[in-house]
């Protein structure tokens, strides 16, 4: 079942003005309930300006935002509300914290949710423990905590809201591969264990071929593909279309191919290969090859 | 992002206007400016607004920005305008005089006043309409706080820290947009956290500035630091010795323009003297 749809929705920075950028054009999508999906893209294709149309953060200038049945933008002065449902990470999250210890930044969303102090301290004590932290952390101040960390309960800011909708932006950036693997991990452990529906934006080929269900890829303000990652990943027109690469792996596949190699076309993980690789080394052992 | 074009922002074009050298915008604004306040009557304004409203088409900046830029001032001309026009005293009244709280305050209004009040507004219209359009939207900040060093350079002489100073002012400049686009960054992340920013009482609202104004102020001390770093991983040492990658120069329409600004002002002022006698006529 769709949870977002969004019918012909266009957006402008700077309108009327010398500077003025389309940064949407007539989009229309759907987004899957309780599926990890991926948006990708180049630089200014329009990914950043569309997730921020999920919460209510932009306003389209015309077309309409419809999550979890209900119509964006009906009654204005409400649009806060939907920032309860649909929880946003935004890029460099760390950059945010303010509060003097970590308990008391990650329970402002829950306290900003009106929430009795009890049940926030529970949200607290689980969203740490989703964020692969430590509980003894909620004493310490924010800025006494390493990148890493300071990402991490950034991102368990926004989880102890317990969103219907986790929208994250570039979770992963600027992580070294073992702090990549831990919060991706951690995200997706978050949506099998709460039932949310997460939106990942990302550069990275390989983490969205790693961790997500679906895939959507944008190019200059357009959605131009939507679909589950075989398709996507195994298009590389498109994705180059897209001034997007294919996954590396996936090269290396194809470079096996091409030598004479018999795989199928399906094969986007490092984890997807070496199994069937394995598999065919195996089979080459038994004498079939 | 933010792309608001407001009061103040270089419009990109290629004008003669903008070619002028800094220093000859910084030597008109001044005169520009003695000779708006010199300026005692209707007549000697003439020159001043054609003068200004010349420039403005040279520039090619629309007059749709200009306007744009004044239409955020009207509330404090229009202010000022009538205070003038209701609180100062004359021989003519323009109406009877209105008892607004009896015994306590009458309005009046004279024509002197009325006349005062135009002058008034038109001063500040030109004055705002020369210095935006001489500072701002034909000089990028770099080329004003260049004009400035060279200018102010023989300060020097009296160890004034001129170069140190003009570096402060452009790196302050500079980090203007990156502060307003760090801040509407940080003000969306509170806000998907549910911050409210719009409701509630004045403390309740000044309360819900902390979680941006705390983040603001540690990335710009961390900013502060890497580019102090990096300012002296490239070798800066302050303004003994350095060079600069564009030097000033005088041009011949430099001089005409310094010339032109002269004759302006020598001409307001003969106006001045020479309508003496009727100095408040319309």
């Amino acid at each position: 079942m769709a949870i977002i749809e969004l019918n012909n929705v266009c957006f402008k920075y700077g309108k009327k003005t010398p500077y003025e950028i389309n940064a949407l054009d007539n989009v229309s999508l759907t987004i899957e309930e309780n599926v990890i999906t991926g948006l990708i893209g180049h630089t200014g294709s329009g990914k950043s300006t569309l997730v921020q149309m999920l919460n209510g953060l932009l306003k389209p200038d015309s077309g309409s935002v419809i999550v979890d049945g209900q119509r964006l933008w009906e009654k204005p002065k409400k649009i806060g509300n939907i920032r309860f449902k649909v929880g946003m990470v935004m890029q460099y999250p760390e950059y945010q914290l303010f509060a003097e210890t970590v308990r008391e930044d990650i329970a402002y969303g829950p306290k900003n949710m009106g929430l009795s102090p009890e049940e926030i301290e529970k949200r607290v004590a689980r969203s740490v423990e989703f964020c692969g932290l430590d509980q003894s952390i909620l004493d310490k101040s924010p800025f006494d905590l390493s990148g890493g960390q300071k990402r991490r309960v950034a991102l368990a800011g926004v989880m102890a809201m317990e969103p219907k909708i986790l929208i994250l932006d570039e979770p992963a950036a600027g992580l070294d591969p073992k702090g990549r693997r831990e919060i991706l991990g951690g995200i997706k452990k978050f949506k099998e264990e709460s039932g949310t529906s997460v939106i990942v934006v990302s550069h990275s080929m390989e983490d969205m071929a790693m961790y997500c269900d679906r895939v959507i890829v944008m190019s200059h303000s357009h959605v131009i593909a939507n679909g589950s990652c075989e398709e996507i990943f195994s298009n590389r027109e498109l994705l180059n279309n897209a001034g997007l690469d294919v996954p590396e792996i996936t090269n290396i596949v194809n470079s096996l191919k091409n030598i004479g190699t018999q795989l199928p076309d399906n094969i986007y993980t490092v984890d997807g290969a070496f199994n069937f690789l394995l598999q065919l080394y195996k089979q080459g052992k038994g004498g079939t090859q | 992002m933010n792309f608001d074009v407001g009061l103040g922002q270089y419009y990109e074009a290629k004008s003669p206007i903008h070619t002028l050298d800094p220093r000859v915008k910084l030597f008109f604004v001044i005169v520009f400016m003695v000779a708006t306040f010199v300026a005692k009557n209707v007549v000697a304004f003439i020159p001043l607004l054609v003068f200004i409203l010349l420039c403005v088409i040279m520039s090619r900046v629309p007059a749709r920005v200009i306007l744009k830029g004044l239409k955020s001032l009207t509330f404090i001309i229009l202010f000022t305008a009538a205070l003038n026009v209701f609180f100062s005293k004359g021989e003519t009244l323009l109406f009877n005089p209105i008892e607004i709280i009896p015994g306590f305050w009458t309005l009046t209004a004279y024509r002197e006043g009325l006349i005062n009040a135009g002058i008034l507004a038109g001063r500040i219209i030109i004055l705002l309409v020369g210095t935006t359009l001489f500072f701002s939207y034909t000089t990028t900040p770099i080329e004003l706080t260049d004009g400035i060093e060279t200018a102010l350079a023989p300060l020097k002489k009296i160890k004034v820290p001129v170069h140190e100073f003009a570096m402060m002012m452009t790196i302050a400049l500079r980090f203007i947009p990156t502060l307003t686009e760090e801040t509407s960054k940080i003000m969306n992340a509170q806000k998907s956290r549910g911050a409210d920013y719009s409701s509630g009482g004045l403390i309740k609202r000044a309360k819900a500035l902390v979680p941006i104004v705390i983040p603001l102020f540690v990335s710009s001390f961390r900013r502060a630091d890497e580019l102090a770093t990096a300012m002296e991983c490239r070798g800066y040492r302050g303004g003994v010795g350095r060079t600069r990658m564009k030097v000033l120069k005088m041009k011949a329409w430099d001089y005409v323009f310094m010339l032109l600004s002269l004759c302006l002002l020598a001409g307001v002022i003969l106006l001045n003297i020479y309508l003496n006698g009727v100095v408040y006529t319309l």
